[in-house]
């Protein structure tokens, strides 16, 4: 049987006495794209940031793809591709050196001009990135994190600084990625993209996961009807308690 | 064999290095620097001289860039983020700080290789055939001294939090108190420690003396150094020693061959044992540094 892409148990993370995520229980399948939704400060970035071992756990456990995500991390990373949030590039570095970099680190035969291809940005390969607009930077962050054909691809706020082509373009690797076979696990507070692209979303508020299902049997739960949207099962779940102010898109 | 895991990350570190002007200045600088012959020093080693050249280009100067160099390496990355990239490839944290360390090492051994051969064609020009075996004996050991202080200011940038605590760490206390002020400061902790004062221009021939002075990474380097010149048994810059051992002349400057004059040194001042010290300091601050920042939140 093979195991989860993604499995959590209880997974807390506290920072003195603020609870940035409190006891995670999430199971996300082999070969589903999750949706992980929430406000800015639900505790969406804290849970990848603790999936990908840039910080450690105050309790609980996880499974990615299997490993364990903080002492197996090189067998780990090996299977998983990251779209971080809140990066820079290296502005000194070209587009092609960026993704060489990851290429060999995972010992992989891409063609960094093929991966460019893919998020539309071959044309700059030799550019260095610190000529980049924000949106370039995020394709070429997606570009990386497709090399070595991830069975696990981890997309932290993938639509932040795009344009519209943009958006449709990570739309459009998903899918593929997908289709591939591979998991695609990503996170968003814009909420309109997601009813797309996801077979199953999650819901964060406040650290907690509040609801988790295809659309249709959250639309049920929440008993409303089928045309209601990402948004509207939101604010129904969160009762008024969310003001549409801090669902900030 | 297949080259480490954490190659790439070395190679994108060097060529970071070499893409900045920064690093290419440091060429002409240490030539400016390192080329200062003495009348003392040239009657002292003859055409050796220009391997004391190489000495002095690597003994305030280059401790002082390199750290420049390589002090943010980490931090820089934590604050900018892009340091998620390399903890999302199949990496241990360890691996991350080898290939930093490995790889700004190569960045900064570059345009010192480059002046050091510039040093050696003109000292050679103008002082006659040096010994190639000093020649290069000195360059291999400045090389690990750059190595060392790579190791040392990474490991200071993967435990600290802030720009500002990393530059205190690394300028304040790093460079200025145990590079660059060691000799003073080394020997008031020695009159601390044993309440003994001491006259710079005549040291007592106490080894703990000698020991702590050396404890100091440049002037360990150095001590290795003006072996390799078969000098004399000391941390002081070769042309200070060469002063110190010339009849009629006296410096402030701490030489064993002077203040032991005839009695019997301790075995631990040998020359070896500063190169002992010098890899100490290579490896000690970054295993725990390495031990801190495989446990701690790096995002």
């Amino acid at each position: 049987m093979t195991p989860p892409a993604i499995e959590t148990d209880g997974l807390s993370k506290q920072y003195g006495d603020v609870v940035a995520l409190d006891e995670l229980n999430m199971t996300v399948a082999q070969g589903e794209v999750y949706g992980f939704l929430g406000p800015n400060g639900a505790g969406k970035s804290t849970t990848i940031n603790l999936l990908m071992d840039y910080i450690k756990p105050t309790s609980g456990t996880a499974r990615v793809l299997g490993h364990d995500p903080w002492n197996d991390v090189v067998a780990c990373h090996q299977r998983v591709g990251i779209c971080p949030d809140r990066f820079e590039t290296y502005e000194s570095l070209s587009a092609r050196r960026h993704l060489e970099l990851v290429i060999d680190t995972k010992r992989a035969d891409d063609d960094p001009r093929a991966l460019l291809e893919r998020v539309g940005l071959a044309d700059a390969i030799e550019r260095p990135a610190g000529e980049f607009s924000q949106g370039m930077e995020q394709r070429l962050a997606l570009a990386m994190s497709l090399v070595g054909e991830p069975d696990l691809l981890i997309l932290d706020e993938p639509f932040t600084g795009l344009d519209p082509h943009g958006v449709a373009l990570v739309r459009d690797v998903v899918e593929a990625e997908s289709e591939r076979g591979a998991t695609v696990f990503f996170s968003s507070h814009v909420l309109g993209q997601v009813d797309l692209v996801c077979d199953r979303v999650g819901i964060l508020y406040e650290g907690d996961l509040i609801a988790e299902g295809t659309l249709p049997a959250l639309r049920d739960t929440c008993d409303l009807s089928s045309d209601a949207t990402v948004e509207d099962i939101f604010m129904r779940l969160t009762d008024g308690s969310a003001h549409a102010g801090e669902v900030d898109a | 064999m297949a080259l480490p895991r954490w190659f790439p990350v070395a190679r994108k570190e060097a060529t970071t290095l070499l893409k900045s002007k920064g690093t290419w200045i440091l060429a002409p600088l240490l030539v400016v620097w390192g080329y200062g012959p003495t009348y003392i020093s040239w009657d002292t080693l003859g055409p050796d001289v220009t391997v004391g050249f190489v000495q002095v280009a690597g003994s305030l100067l280059l401790p002082l860039c390199v750290l420049l160099l390589t002090y943010r390496s980490i931090i820089q990355e934590r604050t900018s983020g892009s340091l998620k990239f390399l903890l999302g490839l199949p990496l241990t944290r360890t691996e991350i700080l080898i290939g930093k360390v490995f790889g700004r090492s190569v960045g900064a051994v570059v345009p010192f290789a480059v002046s050091t051969v510039v040093l050696g064609v003109i000292g050679g020009f103008k002082f006659g055939l040096f010994s190639p075996l000093r020649f290069i004996g000195v360059f291999l050991v400045t090389v690990l001294y750059i190595a060392v202080l790579v190791s040392v200011a990474t490991a200071a940038s993967a435990v600290t939090t802030s720009t500002v605590r990393v530059t205190a760490v690394v300028f304040g206390g790093f460079f200025l108190l145990l590079t660059l002020g060691w000799k003073i400061v080394g020997v008031r902790l020695y009159s601390a420690v044993t309440g003994n004062p001491v006259n710079p221009l005549d040291p007592p021939a106490d080894g703990l003396l000698f020991a702590i002075l050396r404890l100091s990474p440049g002037r360990a380097y150095r001590t290795v150094t003006n072996w390799i010149l078969g000098l004399a048994n000391s941390g002081g810059q070769y042309t200070s020693v060469a002063t110190v051992l010339y009849p009629g002349h006296s410096v402030n400057e701490y030489v064993v061959d002077a203040a032991f004059s005839g009695q019997p040194v301790p075995a631990y001042l040998h020359e070896s044992i500063a190169l002992v010290v010098l890899l100490l300091w290579g490896v000690v601050p970054l295993a725990l540094a390495s031990y801190r920042f495989n446990r701690g939140d790096l995002a």
